[in-house]
């Protein structure tokens, strides 16, 4: 296999940007169209993926160890798309046809080769994941939502029990689809640690427009069933650590760290947790009678909720890192941030500047600019 | 044909996004950071650029085949697509087809987002309204009532001892009544305007919704296959 070349003719083929991952679809659908169904309606962010994970193969096509991660990840992540082995191969065609098109008369069969031989290591690493991952657990849940709350304007709690029981880890999250919005999926935190009857809690955020937070917060989701796909996500407890922990949840992003925090109640020796609870006015702070309770149960929690936009709240006012930084110092916690990508930004700075390593800092970042 | 290359000329250009400029807010009032405008500016501009070359090479790769399909009928061999050909115009359409329902996707979402942003400004409105005015007439009962708690206590010259305790409470009885009926007077009104107000919202979302679905619905039956 010839390297460069394959980069150099990627890279002339990459500059016709979304025509290629389009004719590639259409190109499939066509020669196979029982695959249309397992993609969404709207095509557009999938064109992005689809180049996006092209480009980082090619570009790391001779670096075989850091690529087989990548594409085990890849590989996995598609059960719960409904992809199987035998559909490899008709990709393959669809995208060398693809290419073909694309490099027109600097098409040769040397070339074609090249990549033949390329795409068969790709499918070949992602088809051997899947099916080592298919020993351990489903492709998918199935989720019946037991009760959706809603606790604000724009903020439903859901209680789904999973099946068969989903194993995680308190902290991780799961992927979601609703039936409303097929083939749509988005991450949420658990909000607990594995309970008894194995359901799960899920704080769900209605983001404007926001095709599937506007299903799950919809009334309709009560009663419903979901697709989970399996848990994911690094946010959990450092339980060899014997530090006290920060947390500081912004809206939703209390989610895992309230997960995190029934977690440390669970621990035989509890560290002292400070849990701050941050929205824009006292209707955000959601749950505040839940942690309340987890409070008033347990000694070592200090739960303090504030807001940054709200006159009349009696607690404590302002920009949550204002309120953390002068509530205390942190810099000998664990600390734990959850929340839109900007608040989960500034608070690690200013408890890096405040003196807290950096490894000391665990983060989730909801990235809620996605609709 | 040449009508439709007419039509782009009025169209925005690439030059008109780089050359934009938008009236400063005025102090101490919220606004986009320039930066970022400019930044989301010059990206657009760069997309626009890519989307015209697109379309060209698009133009002139549908002239080609035009070119070909005549030369082909007058050749007399009377084959206007070749297998290849024809697969390729499949996927053409497939894919105009797609992109088209793309855009609806979008339209759709774009609309919905506008619509719960509205709907979330216009409740935090209601809302801060609604607290301004409790205070408000909380802050009026108050002042009345203390007016009449005064005027009462300072009415009759009254017998000493006995009366005092009489009084204070005929002082407090004064307040309690007068702010009773101006915070009841002033909560029915506001109710009443609150629900003409919700009920007038209410049927102008509903004018535009079947406005919007009527649109809609004429957009559809034209892009149907």
């Amino acid at each position: 296999m010839d390297v460069l070349r394959l980069k150099e003719c990627f890279s002339k083929i990459a500059m016709h940007g979304d025509e290629v991952p389009l004719f590639f679809y259409s190109d499939l659908f066509i020669k196979h169209p029982e695959t249309r169904e397992l993609f969404p309606i709207s095509m557009k962010a999938q064109r992005e993926h689809l180049i996006g994970a092209l480009a980082q193969i090619v570009s790391q096509v001779d670096r075989a160890d850091e690529l087989s991660v990548f594409l085990a990840g890849l590989g996995r992540d598609h059960r719960k798309f409904g992809a199987l082995a035998e559909h490899y191969d008709v990709v393959g065609e669809s995208l060398l046809e693809t290419l073909a098109h694309f490099a027109g008369d600097t098409w040769t069969s040397e070339l074609a080769a090249d990549w033949k031989e390329a795409y068969g290591v790709v499918a070949s690493v992602m088809i051997e994941a899947a099916r080592q991952d298919e020993a351990l657990r489903p492709a998918w849940w199935q989720g019946t939502v037991v009760s959706c709350e809603r606790k604000a304007f724009d903020i439903a709690v859901l209680q789904v029990r999973p099946e068969p029981r989903l194993d995680f880890v308190p902290g991780q999250s799961v992927a979601i689809e609703s039936p409303l919005r097929p083939r749509l999926w988005r991450y949420y935190s658990i909000a607990n640690a594995p309970r008894q009857d194995g359901s799960l809690e899920f704080h769900v955020r209605l983001i404007d427009g926001g095709a599937v937070s506007m299903a799950l917060t919809s009334g309709q989701a009560a009663g419903g069933t979901l697709r989970l796909g399996p848990p994911v996500g690094v946010l959990t407890l450092d339980t060899r650590s014997s530090r006290g922990m920060l947390m500081v949840a912004a809206s939703t992003g209390l989610a895992p760290l309230k997960a995190l925090t029934e977690h440390a109640a669970s621990l035989p020796r509890p560290r002292p947790v400070h849990l701050f609870f941050c929205a824009r006015t006292a209707e955000g702070l959601y749950d505040l009678p839940s942690l309340d309770k987890m409070a008033s149960e347990h000694k070592w929690l200090t739960v303090v909720p504030s807001v940054s936009a709200d006159s009349r709240f009696g607690g404590e006012k302002g920009s949550a890192p204002d309120v953390v930084m002068r509530s205390g110092t942190w810099s000998g916690h664990d600390a734990y941030l959850a929340g839109p990508t900007d608040f989960v930004r500034e608070m690690s700075a200013r408890l890096t500047t405040a003196g807290t390593p950096r490894e000391q800092i665990h983060v989730e970042d909801f990235g809620w600019s996605e609709p | 044909m040449t009508m439709a290359w007419q039509d782009e000329q009025k169209r925005l250009t690439p030059d008109d996004v780089q050359s934009a400029s938008f009236p400063l807010s005025r102090l101490g009032r919220r606004g986009y950071d320039e930066e970022h405008v400019r930044a989301f500016l010059s990206e657009v501009e760069r997309e626009l650029v890519t989307l015209l070359n697109e379309k060209i090479s698009l133009w002139n790769e549908v002239e080609r085949l035009r070119r070909r399909i005549i030369g082909g009928k007058k050749s007399g061999d009377g084959i206007l697509f070749g297998r290849e050909d024809a697969h390729v115009h499949a996927v053409r359409i497939l894919s105009n087809a797609q992109l088209t329902a793309d855009r609806y996707v979008a339209d759709a979402q774009a609309y919905s987002h506008r619509l719960t942003e509205e709907a979330r400004t216009r409740r935090d409105e209601i809302l801060s309204q609604a607290q301004q005015h409790a205070e408000m007439v909380l802050e009026e009962a108050q002042a009345r009532a203390r007016e009449a708690a005064l005027a009462s206590l300072n009415a009759p010259p009254v017998p000493p001892q006995l009366e005092a305790n009489r009084s204070a409470l005929k002082a407090e009885l004064a307040y309690l009544r007068t702010f009773g009926e101006v915070y009841r007077t002033h909560l029915r009104a506001y109710t009443e305007g609150m629900l003409r107000s919700i009920a007038e919202w209410e049927r102008n979302e509903a004018g535009a919704i079947q406005q919007a679905s009527a649109e809609a619905g004429g957009a559809f039956s034209l892009g149907a296959p």
